[in-house]
């Protein structure tokens, strides 16, 4: 015989909601704390979360053994200046995973409309997905640094330790953070499917790569020392680490130097301001339509 | 939960003008609290007026009013307290129900546990049980309408703009999305914009219904003006269709005979008492098995096809 059922569910009808209702402020941080923990995966299935494990597991690898090689030889290993430049290739497989997921799927299945039609304006809800992606590009580099600088602390090392450069490198991992979330944003933007901005923010990794290898190597071979130090301000990974040494007065990590004064921070502004220009033109674009 | 004297919706004179087409033209029209069902043909400029009223795209001239706010200028402010449930698919496919009402209620300014709350209330409300764990891409039309629709409710709107959200449902999907949209505009005390161009389906539910051809204004009227002159009794009886037919033709009734159904007209002056006195003596001299009786309103198209007054 079945037991007597001891629970009853009412219907209470509809209620009103009579709580508080939060600003766009509100809404700005929920949906930049929603896309960052996409970013890594989390409220996502579990194949969603494999790459960005992974790449994170990538990225501290060379902090492990370096502190390892620190333990056992009493000798600094991998340099904090230089891990964003050794890294790149990591770094820029993370953004081109991440950044279409952060835009795309909002655009192909048309969701933009519903951010829209409340509180939250286009400006908003870009503002969060780009706070969101260079939050996600500074976690990733900031913690293998972190790491490392811990490990330097805890073998205590002879001589005082790098706090100094420790900073400036991380000072660099927001520089560079900001400078790839607006790059990859924007280049995801322009099309609603994942697979094609995965694969253009990937080709314009390599593209802006070779250009900076032919151009240094071929301008070094003439002579022309100072053009070939120009050249790599092509790619986002040298413009970058150029500007830690401009700003922080770090070691170059490209072998040669950059080009002397502020000129990389200009760019380095000019190259943002137009990847959000373009980022807003698009979504002002998408949002009327 | 008719319409009363709160004005939702005011436009005067709006125009929209596209550089290729104008989709609104010096259009006039208030709604009040209640049911109001915007009907017109696909391209009317239905679309374009709930843009408009959301403050998401400015008017070429006019003015439009919702809930006693400016669309130009206040359109943040109204699009706090309205909800909006688009045409057009907009939900992702790999997110549960739950999880995607829960962070479009976030986005409307609900704290998170009182979003949560929210979602689950509005997501039983629609009718959405046991699978609104599941992602949202294994999900059949009436479904997703629902959880678009839900989207719309979760932060307890004052008002709604629910645009075609019939569309692609099959007849029972239609009929719950319908009664669901009688219940929003009555029970849940929400206003409902709802736009179709089916009209029949919108006399079902609606208070007053607005219609529009091109941009243009061809009538706006409460639901009682459209079929009061019209009101019928359907009769079904088991046999003897015919012989109740000439009965009531000979005292004097207005009958015509569809299929299987009896249509008697109720003269919008008479006293309907009369009509349907005259159908339950005739039924039960004649001694016939009665299937169905019911009031039946005369169908909106029909109206429309007279010039408008």
């Amino acid at each position: 015989m079945m037991p007597e059922p001891t629970g009853v569910i009412h219907d209470i009808g509809y209620r009103h909601y009579e709580g508080a209702r939060l600003g766009r402020g509100n809404a700005f941080m929920a949906l930049a704390l929603h896309s960052l923990r996409g970013a890594f995966g989390f409220g996502r299935t579990a194949r969603a979360k494999i790459m960005p494990l992974l790449l994170v597991t990538i990225m501290l690898l060379p902090a492990v053994v370096s502190i390892a090689v620190m333990a056992l030889v009493k000798q600094p290993a991998m340099r904090y200046h230089e891990y964003a430049v050794i890294m790149q290739a990591v770094l820029a497989i993370f953004l081109a995973a991440q950044a279409p997921y952060l835009v795309a799927p909002d655009l192909r299945f048309r969701v933009l409309p519903l951010y829209l039609s409340r509180p939250v304006g286009v400006l908003d809800y870009l503002g969060a997905k780009l706070a969101a992606m260079s939050v996600a590009m500074f976690l990733v580099l900031a913690l293998p640094l972190t790491l490392l600088f811990a490990g330097e602390l805890l073998v205590d090392l002879p001589g005082p330790p790098k706090t100094g450069e420790y900073f400036a490198s991380m000072g660099g991992a927001v520089i560079l953070a900001v400078l790839l979330a607006s790059l990859g944003l924007a280049l995801a933007s322009f099309t609603p499917r994942r697979g094609l901005g995965v694969a253009s923010v990937i080709a314009f990794y390599l593209f802006t790569s070779a250009v900076t290898a032919v151009f240094f190597g071929v301008l070094m071979s003439m002579g022309e020392d100072a053009a070939a130090k120009w050249s790599m301000m092509v790619s986002p990974f040298f413009l970058v680490d150029s500007v830690q040494v401009a700003l922080f007065g770090t070691d170059p990590s490209n072998g040669e130097g950059y080009p002397p004064g502020l000129w990389s921070c200009v760019i380095l502004l000019a190259v943002i301001a137009v990847a959000l220009s373009g980022l807003v033109l698009r979504y002002r674009k998408a949002a009327s339509s | 939960m008719t319409a009363s004297g709160i004005t939702c919706i005011a436009t005067e004179g709006l125009t929209k003008r596209f550089p290729r087409v104008t989709a609104l033209e010096d259009l006039t029209v208030t709604a009040g609290a209640g049911v109001t069902g915007l009907v017109g043909a696909n391209g009317a400029g239905k679309s374009t007026l709930i843009k408009i009223l959301l403050g998401l795209l400015p008017a070429t001239s006019g003015r439009a009013r919702v809930l006693d706010m400016d669309a130009a200028t206040q359109g943040a402010e109204i699009r706090r307290v309205v909800g909006y449930m688009p045409e057009h698919d907009c939900l992702p496919p790999d997110v549960s129900a739950t999880e995607f009402v829960v962070h479009m209620a976030q986005m409307s300014g609900l704290p998170r546990t009182a979003a949560r709350e929210r979602a689950a209330d509005t997501l039983r409300h629609v009718g959405l049980d046991e699978e609104r764990y599941r992602p949202i891409g294994g999900y059949s039309t009436g479904m997703r309408q629902k959880v678009k629709l839900a989207q719309a409710l979760v932060h307890d709107p004052r008002l709604v703009f629910l645009d075609e959200p019939t569309n692609g449902l099959d007849p029972r999907g239609r009929d719950e999305m319908l009664a669901l949209i009688r219940r929003i505009g009555g029970e849940f005390g929400i206003s409902v914009l709802v736009t179709s161009h089916l009209l029949g389906e919108l006399e079902r539910v609606c208070d007053h219904v607005v219609v529009i051809d091109a941009g243009r204004l061809l009538r706006s009227s409460s639901i009682g003006e459209f079929t009061q002159a019209t009101q019928a009794i359907a009769v079904e009886v088991e046999d003897g269709l015919q012989s109740l037919a000439d009965r009531l033709t000979g005292v004097g009734e207005a009958v015509a005979v569809q299929g299987r159904t009896l249509t008697v007209q109720v003269p919008a002056e008479a006293d309907p008492g009369r009509a349907y006195d005259a159908v339950r003596d005739a039924v039960c001299d004649l001694n016939l098995n009665l299937v169905r009786l019911e009031q039946r309103r005369g169908h909106i198209e029909d109206v429309f096809k007279e010039p408008a007054a």
